[in-house]
């Protein structure tokens, strides 16, 4: 069939003598297939607008739950499949941090800076460290999970999969580092609260926040990409935020800061109503959970959608 | 809602930035305060894809052609829907699989069996279908020894097999393919050749960029050409495979230099006695050869469909004097079927070794008539480039 199809359309162009190596007659192509006159820019009335619904949006979310697994495991086996320790080394890191932060504050005579409020040094630093590095882990990690990622261009689901399954890696590493807690415990000869039963509240928050913030530096960074070099300065300093090494309390005295201060970035907040659960038999403060639930919710929702909208543009760029 | 495995691309519009590498916070602060104080700058967007429009309908195989840049795997990026257009829409229903460059996503700290399961996973293949099908998948990728190894102690064709090989097992509704076919060596070639048509019986949709045009003339029925981003053409795979055939046979006869310290000159292909060159007829081919001075020369005269190797090359050497001297080569029986071609030439100094006229295209040869080869179903292979005249006793 292509043979006679062939065969018609060269019966006309069958010249019994060609002459060549002039200028190659270009109407033989330009015959059957002319180029196409298209105008430059296309009419504005075509423009692409993705429908973006949240609701659609979160349920294609849900079906690629596979895909954020897959990408965690991946992410999980490949960090630990070659070290001896394995999971072991999560720990070591927020471990020597309360060392070294331990060691500083008791033997150079700054002991009184920080109020521990009878709390062992070494558990106190240890929970605000471990949470901490669940914060700025899942930010650095996820921030960073959009530019150069071979998979990007590769995995059909929606892009926020690789921001959330670093996200689930750090908080994997942050629960391995838990383990350590026992140890510390018997240690210091003394047991958590009964209140830490609610600790679990705020590290949910804190979680859910993470989440919110590694949205947005993730989708920044694709546009921005100075803001990689920018990040682990911003994450090492944030560990002075009030909250994470020491109470709110002894820098924000007044209560009307301190619930602007947990509405507005409510990561140390967290930090500090869970460790408060923890050791110092206080239910969280529900007025402060109220305005960082609030805080956290709004947060989360400006990130996915600021992130929904800059994602048609991703694989443009990175 | 349209059937699945549909493609819908109406009026799609794609541009990119002209420097893509650089976009740091203050590329985009230098550009705020042009706007700001009304500074135009230059304008830094190129169309790469214009006007984009076809519909495919289920079961089709449609191989896209074009040369590099021409928006090809832009155009496919944008229907699996990794990119999104900037004008127009693209609809695709059922679940796309790719077979697209993978390497890169297999994890070299992994094992083969970990990097087959997760990455599965992410290709979309449900626990179940990875669990049915691994032994399928090992085998494929022909990996049985080393599936327990490391990847990164894998060489690279075990790499890309590997990659392959997961994605070739989603069982999609439209499956995208894009430059496939330079993976492995010629065998695992044939076996990607015989997966994709597999998967074409089931009834999905075929999406084929390559620039291997044989193996896309035996696989796909509907070509599209794209050309500087615009659909130059759009119909039977034959027909706009030559079209672009001669298009690009034309691009480098218009980049070949023609200088030389020899020139060719009045090439013509006669059938003597007939208006139509024809298989298996004679054929003559005569030239002028402009030579500055006497010299001991080599001349070697090919034909080509495409501008790859030579379907036959014919040679001649022996010593010309200076001057224009006429040549005439005639063969008894032309040995091609009906079809475009082209003649190239190249001429160089036998005892220097020296190129006087490099290797390139002259000039189209049509072969008409009646005379075909004997058809052969896509599903053994359609690609014989030569005419052949045999006897069978049986």
């Amino acid at each position: 069939m292509s043979i006679r199809r062939l065969h018609s359309c060269n019966a006309a162009g069958n010249i019994p003598k060609n002459v060549m190596n002039e200028p190659t007659p270009a109407n033989q192509v330009a015959d059957a297939f002319p180029m196409p006159v298209v105008p430059a820019t296309p009419p504005p009335e075509l423009r692409y607008r993705r429908a973006l619904q949240l609701g659609t949006a979160l349920r294609l979310l849900v079906r690629a739950r596979h895909t954020v697994w897959g990408l965690m495991v991946r992410q999980l086996r490949s960090q630990y499949s070659q070290q001896v320790l394995g999971l072991a080394w999560a720990l070591v890191a927020p471990l020597a941090q309360t060392l070294v932060f331990s060691v500083l504050l008791t033997h150079t005579g700054t002991k009184n800076t920080i109020r521990f409020e009878g709390v062992p040094p070494k558990l106190f630093l240890f929970i605000g460290l471990v949470a901490y590095s669940l914060f700025s882990g899942g930010v650095a990690t996820g921030g960073s999970s959009l530019v150069g990622n071979p998979l990007l261009n590769k995995v059909y689901a929606p892009r926020e999969v690789f921001p959330l399954a670093q996200v689930g890696t750090s908080v994997v590493n942050a629960i391995a580092s838990a383990i350590v807690f026992p140890v510390l415990f018997v240690i210091a000869a003394r047991g958590p609260s009964l209140t830490a039963l609610w600790s679990p509240l705020p590290l949910m928050l804190l979680l859910l926040f993470t989440t919110a913030v590694a949205l947005f530096v993730s989708a920044i960074t694709v546009y921005a990409r100075d803001l990689r070099s920018g990040l682990p300065l911003i994450l090492q300093l944030g560990m002075f935020a009030p909250g994470v090494l020491y109470p709110i309390t002894q820098v924000l005295s007044s209560p009307n800061v301190r619930a602007v201060y947990a509405g507005v970035f409510p990561m140390g907040t967290l930090i500090d109503q869970a460790r408060q659960s923890f050791f110092l038999d206080r239910v969280p403060d529900m007025h402060l959970m109220l305005i960082c639930g609030a805080s956290t919710f709004v947060w989360l929702t400006l990130g996915f959608m600021f992130f929904k909208r800059l994602e048609t543009g991703f694989a443009d760029v990175s | 809602m349209s059937p699945s495995g549909t493609v819908e691309v109406s009026h799609v519009w794609k541009r990119f930035h002209a420097d893509r590498g650089r976009r740091l916070l203050r590329d985009h602060i230098g550009r705020a305060t042009r706007k700001v104080t009304g500074q135009a700058g230059p304008n830094p967007w190129t169309w790469v894809l214009r006007d984009i429009d076809f519909e495919i309908t289920p079961g089709e195989a449609v191989g896209i052609m074009g040369i590099n840049g021409a928006g090809k795997s832009t155009l496919l990026k944008m229907i699996s829907g990794v990119m999104f257009p900037h004008s127009g829409n693209i609809k695709v229903a059922g679940r796309i699989g790719a077979l697209l460059e993978v390497a890169s996503g297999i994890h070299p700290e992994l094992t083969g069996r970990e990097n087959v399961t997760i990455f599965g996973t992410l290709l979309g293949l449900t626990r179940e279908e990875i669990v049915r099908k691994f032994d399928e998948i090992v085998a494929f990728a022909e990996l049985e020894n080393a599936i327990d190894r490391q990847v990164k102690f894998y060489s690279s064709g075990m790499k890309t097999r590997l990659g392959f090989s997961i994605a070739a097992f989603l069982e999609p509704d439209v499956l995208v393919v894009d430059e496939v076919l330079a993976v492995g060596d010629q065998i695992f070639q044939q076996k990607c050749l015989d997966r994709m048509r597999t998967v074409l019986e089931s009834g999905a949709t075929l999406l084929l960029v390559s620039h291997d045009l044989a193996s896309m003339g035996a696989t796909a029925t509907r070509g599209i050409w794209l050309s500087d981003g615009v659909k130059r053409a759009d119909g039977p795979i034959d027909d706009v495979l030559n079209g672009y055939r001669r298009d690009i046979e034309m691009r480098s006869a218009d980049n070949a230099t023609v200088k030389g310290q020899v020139k060719v000159h009045e090439l013509t292909t006669v059938r003597p006695g007939n208006d139509i060159i024809e298989t298996n007829e004679p054929l003559e081919i005569s030239f002028t050869l402009d030579n500055d001075q006497e010299r001991f020369l080599e001349i070697f005269v090919g034909v080509t469909q495409g501008p790859a190797t030579p379907i036959f090359v014919l040679s001649k050497a022996r010593e010309f004097a200076a001057g224009h001297t006429p040549l005439t080569i005639s063969l008894p029986r032309l040995p091609l079927p009906v079809g475009n071609y082209y003649l190239w030439i190249a001429v160089r100094d036998n005892r220097a070794r020296l190129p006087l006229t490099p290797w390139q295209p002259m000039g189209p040869l049509i072969v008409g008539g009646q005379r075909r080869l004997d058809p052969v179903p896509r599903a053994i292979v359609r690609l014989s480039p030569v005419y052949v005249e045999a006897e069978w006793s049986i």
